[in-house]
């Protein structure tokens, strides 16, 4: 996986497990891998992985069961609001790319659906 | 808890010439910290001197509580390319040589590295090529169980599966309390494992910080090194 240079890694990397959970790769109760496999299958510093897991444990996306790893959390309303903020997030993204383009916000979305058809 | 390496006011002249000027650094356990610097900055000179293989320094260093040359070298992992080594022996005695050297080396871990490395024993070292010898170099240092390890410009002039292999076993084979300082000329190719990054120059450390603060502010590591450096120039 490629990460940005400029931006934090552990956000980035909590953006690769929220996508992998909103996705089902990784599903609610279930364990993810240890933050060593993580590490290296994301060829990132374990520290930077810890802290990212750390976070995502404090939100209550993740829970940690003692000595066994940490696991996808089951509540499903926690789940669905982590989705939206994802979409919300590429929305905001696509308007912002549309702006620069010169498009206003009233027009968006007849384009949208003009395109969308 | 307790520095890996604390250095103060260092001082380092070599046939009269000021190699090293008021060096002041510490390193704190667990970390992955880039050494960075131009060619001729004084990267390699601070490792022999923290590795205690230069000497007549003036100020302190200290390695895991430990400030005397010879004490300090049981808490460190540096293998300087082999040059002490002779072309002519094989991969095999090399390892024994190790193993007989060291109390601390790990054999069972060296064969797992050699192997993620795919190396072979029966060559000589004059034989390898020098992807192969990085290679080995970094399989012998890591085997040793110690609280720092020193990599002198690990990526220099190696292709990027040799390279990946490096990192990987890096990431891999690091005790959680371990230190690695890797010095470089180059950053771009390492940023994503950095906890750290110190940055060498005019013989003195302009810099110490840590990479994911750089980028909160929205800057690369190699841009960061490089405003550094673009500075004087202009």
């Amino acid at each position: 996986m490629e990460f940005k240079d400029n931006v934090p890694i552990y956000l980035q990397i909590k953006q690769y497990l929220y996508r992998q959970i909103i996705i089902g790769k990784l599903k609610p109760g279930e364990k993810i891998p240890s933050v060593r496999e993580l590490a290296v299958k994301l060829t990132v510093n374990v520290n930077t992985v810890q802290r990212a897991l750390q976070q995502m444990n404090a939100e209550g996306i993740l829970y940690t069961k003692r000595g066994e790893g940490n696991f996808v959390t089951e509540d499903t309303t926690l789940l669905e609001q982590t989705k939206q903020n994802l979409i919300n997030e590429e929305l905001g993204k696509f308007v912002q790319s549309m702006n620069a383009l010169g498009v206003a916000d009233e027009q968006i979305s007849s384009l949208l659906s003009e395109y969308l058809k | 808890m307790e520095n890996v390496l604390e250095i103060k006011n260092l001082n380092y002249k070599k046939n009269q010439r000021t190699i090293l000027s008021e060096i002041n650094l510490s390193l704190k356990p667990g970390k992955i910290i880039a050494l960075l610097g131009e060619n001729g900055a004084g990267k390699t000179t601070l490792m022999r001197v923290i590795a205690g293989v230069a000497k007549n320094y003036r100020g302190l260093v200290n390695v895991s509580g430990e400030a005397k040359d010879f004490k300090r070298k049981a808490h460190l992992s540096f293998t300087e390319s082999l040059n002490g080594f002779s072309g002519s022996l094989k991969i095999d005695q090399v390892i024994n040589l190790y193993e007989h050297l060291y109390d601390d080396f790990d054999r069972e871990q060296f064969e797992q590295l050699f192997k993620f490395m795919r190396l072979s024993k029966n060559q000589r070292l004059s034989q390898l090529s020098k992807g192969m010898r990085e290679k080995l170099v970094i399989a012998l240092t890591f085997s040793r169980k110690v609280d720092l390890y020193l990599l002198d410009e690990p990526f220099s002039g190696i292709d990027s599966m040799a390279r990946k292999q490096i990192i990987n076993s890096l990431i891999r084979w690091k005790d959680e309390k371990a230190t690695v300082l890797i010095s470089d000329h180059f950053v771009n190719e390492i940023t994503a494992i950095l906890d750290e990054v110190v940055v060498i120059k005019n013989k003195t450390i302009l810099t110490h910080q840590s990479a994911e603060a750089i980028r909160e502010k929205n800057e690369s590591i190699e841009d960061f090194y490089e405003s550094l450096y673009q500075m004087e120039e202009e």
